[in-house]
């Protein structure tokens, strides 16, 4: 749905959507401690609502099993007020947290005893895009809304596909999708994310100034957004993972029918089902022949056409070339 | 046209011309330093937010580093605010060059806001000892005593039951809106007639800053005044709120603030408590139009009828100021908008623009979906009237006569044509009239320092003489 965003509210209100990385396996094994990570992000949460009294912020825990809402300022009914010796917001958010926590670790044990190193960001890309639908559904009236992903573990590459379609929903409703990785790698994901809807990404090089990062960059309005110097990515990975073996290949096999990646040759396309090696002549009726003929790809490098066919490509989304192909499989 | 001035923007302008010393007293308290970032622009806002751990000072040329060229001027504007509310200090080092450095006391203030949240000095009252109105009444409540309060202000004896603002603050509100002449009923000026017209939130802005400009009168500091309000738009609208954590000086205060609907007082057993209604909590709002808007009442239609659904009385008394009113059904007002009407609005200083905005804020729903919410024609014919009035323009011209000769007369009759400024002549007398620009460039030629255009031999020693010229236009 291609939601033109309202003029009616201020410029600079905005919607904040913060994934927060959660995932067990990654805080252990990091330098920076959880709670201290925690204390940067809230400070940053709270001055996002400071700045403007219509800002609402989403908060998502990303865990390794799991994704949860763990705090929404709209439905916080006093934000201001003071709760023990701490805002609301740090206490309402921290509980929900260790509650999730909790379960997210049980959710854990009942499953398979898999090391698995990433966290669900697919699962929270799109509860994070729900939520944003369901905002624009509300009425004419509603903030800007951004996504900010806070990760530190590294890309799961078996949630290849469920992350490129989150990316491309959100591209169409232009949300952007802003990335602050903390990791000791960049993420492919993330890059690829930040760069197709025109957010930001950024690898903090000093994690105990978090939050000086944050407010310098992250929290900066849509609309100044057209006005300042914002870092920009150099370089971005764009390779893919094949669906067959779910691992990152920058060079691969493509069904000339429904686009499926896959790291070898097969003989039938695992997605859409369709036949490889099929000769176009062996095909009778004249409506399939026209279906056939829009399918048909040319190879870059010799300019040979191909029919339907399994064809090797380069995989990065960007580019998409198409290196060789398979007249030995076609029958031509 | 006269030049009306009625800025009823917000009082952030109004703090921002406040001395330094009184301005750095303000910032001791949280709320209005949280008030303040808030109405900035949103570049400002940034900029304090990303200075807010910075201690030392940082260059105007590395801050000029954080924008794209073409932001450079909202930089620029952003900057300056945050000067001018004492926000960003200026410093110059050894090699003069300017640096920037935050307010300290504002950043101490805001850092505390981030890291502990804000601390109201008050707590809300448990609900099981003051039974609270529910939100939409208290809306209402609000509503209601504020055009109770503009009834009183423009006619004292037309108000059904008499707020308690003591006539001499009255005076003081009414000061610029209505204009008193001996043994007359009071007036509405101008200013007073385009005061109606604005929306609550504008009156309001301007209601309460004559309240605070003229609390140095009752003896009573501005900047105490200022920080009370600002602390309490921070009140959670519809939460009672105990009188007695209040000073002296704020329960007098609070009093004013209800006859005006910004607060909802009431009694209880034993203590007393005030309720904040939307009014309050919307005065530190960066307020955008859109946030305040309510839902509108007049239908226009484009044979110049106009039904208002409206039982405010109010309401009545400002259609009144551009309509002729023909009747008023418990519910509905119904009038036209007639020649005469408009005739009465001019006259009083009121402008097409202002009524035809007025009748497309206040859209009844039903219309306020349609493009434009009031008929093309009656549009039109406003300002068509407005422009009636204004028929005639004064141009300053010089009249010239006791020409030497026919030559010389056709000379110069030639040479203000040219200058295309020749408004009247008469050959047969040798008059001719001039506007003041040419004359002098005509002047120029007599003296011979320019020579005439087609090398006509001219020769007036005459000055002309200053005159009025009214254009029927």
């Amino acid at each position: 749905m291609a939601s033109g965003p309202s003029k009616l509210y201020a410029d600079d209100v905005s919607l904040l959507v913060v994934l927060l990385d959660t995932n067990p396996f990654f805080w252990s094994t990091f330098s920076l401690q959880f709670s201290e990570f925690l204390s940067h992000v809230l400070a940053f949460l709270n001055s996002i609502l400071l700045l403007n009294q219509l800002n609402q912020i989403v908060v998502i825990a990303t865990g390794c099993s799991s994704c949860s809402y763990i705090y929404d300022s709209s439905s916080d009914s006093n934000p201001g007020s003071e709760f023990g010796n701490m805002p609301r917001l740090y206490s309402n958010l921290l509980q929900k947290l260790e509650e999730f926590v909790a379960r997210d670790e049980q959710l854990l044990k009942a499953g398979k005893q898999g090391a698995i190193a990433s966290s669900l960001l697919s699962g929270s890309l799109s509860m994070a895009l729900c939520y944003i639908q369901r905002v624009f559904r509300s009425g004419p009236l509603h903030p800007q809304p951004r996504i900010l992903c806070i990760q530190g573990s590294p890309d799961g590459p078996e949630q290849y596909v469920a992350i490129m379609n989150a990316i491309f929903s959100a591209q169409r409703s232009t949300v952007p999708i802003d990335s602050c990785y903390i990791g000791s790698n960049n993420s492919a994901f993330l890059q690829q994310a930040s760069y197709i809807t025109g957010g930001i990404y950024y690898r903090p090089p000093q994690l105990d100034g978090l939050f000086q990062y944050l407010s310098t960059v992250f929290a900066t309005d849509l609309y100044s957004r057209a006005f300042l110097r914002l870092p920009k990515s150099v370089g971005v990975d764009f390779r893919a993972s094949c669906f067959c073996h779910k691992q990152t290949i920058d060079m691969g096999y493509v069904c000339s029918v429904c686009l499926s990646i896959f790291c070898e040759p097969h003989k039938k396309c695992s997605t859409c089902g369709s036949v490889f090696g099929q000769a176009q002549l062996d095909v009778a009726s004249e409506a399939s022949r026209k279906r056939m003929a829009s399918d048909t790809k040319w190879c870059s490098g010799s300019n040979d056409k191909i029919g339907t066919g399994i064809v090797e490509v380069c995989v990065k989304s960007a580019c998409r070339s198409v290196v060789g192909c398979f007249t030995g499989f076609l029958g031509m | 046209m006269p030049q009306v001035k009625i800025i009823a923007k917000n009082f952030m302008d109004m703090v921002a011309s406040m001395p330094a010393m009184k301005l750095d007293k303000l910032y001791d308290n949280g709320f209005i330093c949280e008030a303040i970032l808030r109405s900035m622009p949103p570049l400002g806002k940034k900029y304090v937010l990303q200075m807010l751990y910075i201690d030392v000072p940082v260059t105007s040329k590395s801050m000029e580093e954080w924008v794209f060229p073409d932001g450079f001027s909202k930089h620029k504007i952003s900057i300056d605010r945050l000067v001018q509310l004492r926000v960003f200090t200026e410093t110059f080092d050894k090699k003069k060059e300017k640096s920037y450095k935050i307010n300290p006391v504002f950043q101490r203030n805001l850092q505390k806001l981030l890291v502990r949240g804000g601390n109201l000095p008050r707590e809300p009252m448990p609900s099981n000892i003051v039974r609270l109105p529910s939100l939409e009444d208290l809306e209402i409540y609000a509503l209601q005593q504020w055009e109770c309060f503009l009834l009183q202000l423009i006619s004292s004896n037309q108000a059904e039951r008499p707020t308690n603002i003591s006539s001499s603050l009255m005076k003081v509100f009414q000061r610029g809106l209505m204009s008193y002449r001996d043994k007359e009923a009071p007036k509405l000026t101008e200013s007073g007639f385009q005061f109606l017209l604005m929306d609550t939130n504008a009156q309001l802005w301007y209601i309460i800053r004559e309240y605070i400009s003229n609390s140095e009168e009752r003896g009573v500091d501005a900047s105490d005044l200022i920080s009370f309000l600002l602390e309490l738009s921070f009140h959670v609208t519809g939460e009672a709120y105990n009188i007695n954590t209040l000073t002296d000086f704020q329960g007098s205060v609070i009093k004013d603030l209800a006859d005006l609907g910004l607060v909802k007082v009431q009694q209880g057993r034993k203590e007393s408590w005030f309720i904040p209604t939307k009014l309050a909590t919307n005065l530190s709002a960066s307020m955008t139009e859109s946030s305040s808007r309510k839902e509108g009442f007049v239908v226009v239609e484009t044979n110049f009828r106009m039904y208002a659904y409206s039982s405010s009385r109010l309401h009545c008394e400002i259609l009144r100021l551009f309509a002729s009113i023909e009747y008023t059904l418990p519910n509905l007002i119904v009038g036209a908008i007639t020649k005469e009407s408009s005739y009465n609005a001019f006259e009083n200083g009121i402008t097409a623009e202002q009524i035809i905005s007025f009748l497309q804020q206040n859209a009844h729903p039903r219309v306020a979906e349609r493009i434009p919410s009031v008929p093309e024609n009656v549009n039109d014919q406003i300002r068509l009237w407005e422009a009636d009035l204004n028929r005639v323009e004064m141009t300053p011209s010089y009249y010239y006569d006791e020409f030497p000769s026919r030559d010389v007369y056709e000379g110069a009759c030639d040479l203000a044509r040219e200058y295309n400024g020749l408004l009247w002549e008469n050959d047969k007398k040798m008059h001719m009239v001039v506007t003041a620009e040419v004359h002098s460039e005509m002047e120029k030629v007599w003296k011979g320092s320019i020579p005439h255009p087609q090398q006509r031999n001219v020769a007036y020693w005459g000055n002309g003489n200053l005159i009025f010229v009214f254009i029927i236009v």
